[in-house]
């Protein structure tokens, strides 16, 4: 892009150098006022105590000189794009690739995910980093159910995990049972909690809600940090015993699998059995959303995003299915939970404040709100892409912000926010919905 | 003569303090589009809204074909039949024709043929919705979400039909369009009907009867004829008024 474009294409107003540099100037203004004391000047205790200070003007005029080009650059990027509101019509051609590529998306990441083990076997980190990612997808997945399906916003999610998470270092730890037995019963207690917050927030919607649901999360925190003699309160509970291939450990020992299968002990093994344990409930989740989203209850889930009053009219008990919407991603937050403590084989609350929840909800609503790939896509980015940007330290937050900003710029909702119906009752129509704007009249 | 299919004696309904209903008698019988027609706040919605249980009546009784209803809980009233197009439309806006139509079937169970028929039934009324069949709610005209909004009510086989304002903000053109579509659908089908509007003129030259409603309460009541000949509904809903 260069001002020659600019030369070519005279749009009446903002089109003109004056206009872009007027706009790029007063935001590197703003710039040098914002930065001057976060750049400019670095402040730091000295070796007796006192305040010593430097300055570093060299970096602040860099960062206001990007402002300055970026600003220019950005003005004529859009002028190049046009007003936003022009309808542009997309080549068939093109369009056809794109719907093309959009439908392998899915499966080729599905297979590149069963390969990821067998590609970074001897790389420990990403198998981990993998399978962090993975268990927020699960968590994404299930949040979806109550945030992007049936539209409740809740900013509590965190509790069930961990509920699910302190059911199964508890019942593991207490009556030795086995992760088998206790991931059921994690989600059994998980769900139950849910209908238990479903309760009393059937009446609310919105905002009234997730506050709501924000001090139900806070709730379970406190309750296990302060039940001391049963959950140890900030100490946490230790020696969760891990996973076992349905009752034969991943133990170095006699009866380890390594040993029965006859090949060397490796550390590795377990990850990799924890991987695709957690791949495996991931898609589990999927599966149960997919199917689910297809019945009657999934419909009301949706339908009653849409228009509370016009479901009642239409005779859905409005009460049971906020239930199970709750039951349902509170169920999968359980076992997600379940998981968590199986693999780190250490709980303590820390691992379930509020963040957490902000986390799991950013990547539901960052993947658009109902779509089941953009959780997925987006539970990678925010995840994955934070630890590709670690290298940047403290500035990693600063440039995930900004994605983030600049996402919901291009993208309000969501990576994938188009919809796909779940009824077809005729075929033979084929206009797209995306083809046509959404009216009010 | 037989007994009406919903028969409502001295309901009484009120939203906290304020009594919206002050003791409302009306009947339906089957086979008639009845017509409750009356000015803003009169209590016309909430009559409807209470047939549905909600609010919930304070006094009085509903009867539907006979059987008491009156605390019957909401979504159990769909149950038996009676199925309502709300004020204002309210589709789904994000979920498509097809989804939408799909909605109004979930309520009762019928069989595949069933649904298919009731469904074919709705495209030859609303020849509209067919062409839009995939397309999302949101994205309809306002002529078109009503003829949704009927279409979806009319999905669960209704033995009643209640149509809150249907021409609430419609063309004049189009109003007659879903106006005739009731009109079909009661010489046609048999369906009974009972339309809530302001449009005065429209309603009681579509209806059997009418009643009309002033301050919760009825106040006149008779053929649709009628009541379009008296002289303070003429004066009331109709020189004064909107017209179609």
């Amino acid at each position: 892009m260069t001002a020659s474009t600019l030369e070519k294409k005279p749009a009446p107003r903002a089109s003109s150098a004056a206009f872009i540099l007027k706009k790029a100037t007063i935001s590197a203004l703003v710039a040098l006022v914002l930065f001057s004391l976060m750049i400019g000047v670095r402040t730091e205790a000295g070796p007796q105590g006192g305040l010593i200070y430097w300055t570093r003007f060299g970096d602040l005029a860099a960062i206001v000189a990007a402002v300055f080009g970026g600003s220019i650059v950005i003005e004529l990027l859009r002028q190049w794009w046009g007003p936003a509101d022009k309808v542009r019509v997309v080549p068939p051609a093109v369009q056809h690739a794109l719907s093309f590529t959009g439908r392998l998306i899915a499966p080729t990441l599905l297979i590149f995910t069963f390969l990821v083990p067998v590609i970074f076997y001897d790389q420990r980190y990403i198998l981990d980093l993998a399978i962090l990612v993975l268990t927020y997808v699960m968590l994404g997945w299930g949040l979806n159910v109550v945030v992007g399906l049936a539209g409740l916003l809740d900013l509590g999610y965190v509790a069930f995990y961990a509920v699910g998470a302190y059911s199964y270092a508890l019942l593991a730890t207490n009556f030795g049972l086995s992760f088998w037995v206790c991931l059921p019963l994690a989600g059994i207690l998980a769900a139950f909690w849910g209908v238990l917050l479903g309760f009393p927030v059937l009446r609310l919607r919105g905002d009234y809600l997730a506050i709501v649901t924000l001090a139900f999360g806070e709730i379970i925190r406190l309750v296990i940090i302060n039940w001391q003699s049963l959950t140890g309160g900030p100490n946490g509970v230790s020696g969760i015993p891990r996973p076992t291939l349905f009752g034969i450990p991943l133990s170095p020992g006699e009866d380890g699998l390594a040993a029965r299968l006859g090949i060397e002990f490796s550390p590795t093994h377990r990850i990799v059995f924890l991987f695709y344990l957690i791949l495996a409930m991931a898609l589990l989740t999927n599966w149960v959303t997919i199917r689910l989203r297809r019945l009657p209850i999934g419909r009301a889930w949706e339908a009653l995003r849409e228009d509370e009053v016009a479901c009642r009219a239409l005779g859905i008990n409005t009460t049971t299915t906020k239930l199970t919407a709750f039951a349902t991603g509170a169920m999968f937050g359980g076992f997600a939970g379940a998981f968590f403590a199986t693999r780190q084989g250490f709980i303590s609350p820390e691992s379930f404040t509020f963040q957490e929840s902000a986390l799991v909800l950013a990547i539901v609503v960052l993947g658009g709100m109902g779509s089941q790939l953009g959780v997925a896509l987006a539970a990678l980015a925010m995840i994955g892409g934070f630890e590709l940007f670690r290298g940047l330290d403290q500035y990693r937050m600063l440039v995930f912000g900004m994605a983030m900003v600049l996402l919901m710029i291009w993208r309000p909702r969501g990576l994938i926010g188009h919809r796909s119906p779940t009824v077809y009752l005729e075929r033979n129509q084929a206009i797209s919905s995306d083809l046509v704007k959404e009216g009010h009249g | 003569m037989t007994s009406p299919l919903l028969a409502i004696r001295g309901l009484r309904a009120a939203y906290g303090k304020i009594e919206a209903l002050k003791g409302v008698d009306l009947e339906i019988n089957a086979g008639e589009i009845v017509a409750l027609i009356g000015a803003n706040g009169a209590g016309k919605s909430t009559l409807m809204m209470t047939i549905f249980g909600k609010p919930r009546a304070r006094a009085g009784a509903i009867e539907f074909d006979g059987d008491d209803i009156t605390g019957v809980p909401t979504h159990e009233i769909a149950r038996l039949r009676i199925a309502q197009s709300p004020e204002g439309r309210r589709i789904f806006p994000r979920m498509s024709v097809a989804e939408n139509l799909q909605m109004g079937a979930d309520v009762t169970e019928c069989s595949d043929a069933e649904r298919a028929a009731v469904l074919e039934r709705v495209f030859t009324l609303f020849p509209r919705l067919r062409e839009r069949i995939n397309q999302r709610g949101g994205t309809l005209s306002g002529g078109e979400q009503q003829m949704l909004a009927i279409g979806r009510a009319l999905m669960s086989r209704p033995r009643l039909l209640m149509l809150d304002e249907p021409s609430l903000g419609l063309a004049p053109l189009i109003a007659r369009q879903i106006f005739d579509a009731i009109r079909t659908l009661n010489r046609q089908d048999g369906l009974t009907v009972l339309i809530v509007e302001q449009n005065a003129n429209h309603a009681l030259k579509l209806a059997h009867r009418g009643y009309v409603m002033v301050n919760g309460l009825i106040t006149l009541a008779g053929t649709g004829s009628e009541l379009l000949q008296r002289p303070e509904i003429r004066a009331a809903y109709l020189e004064g008024g909107r017209r179609g």
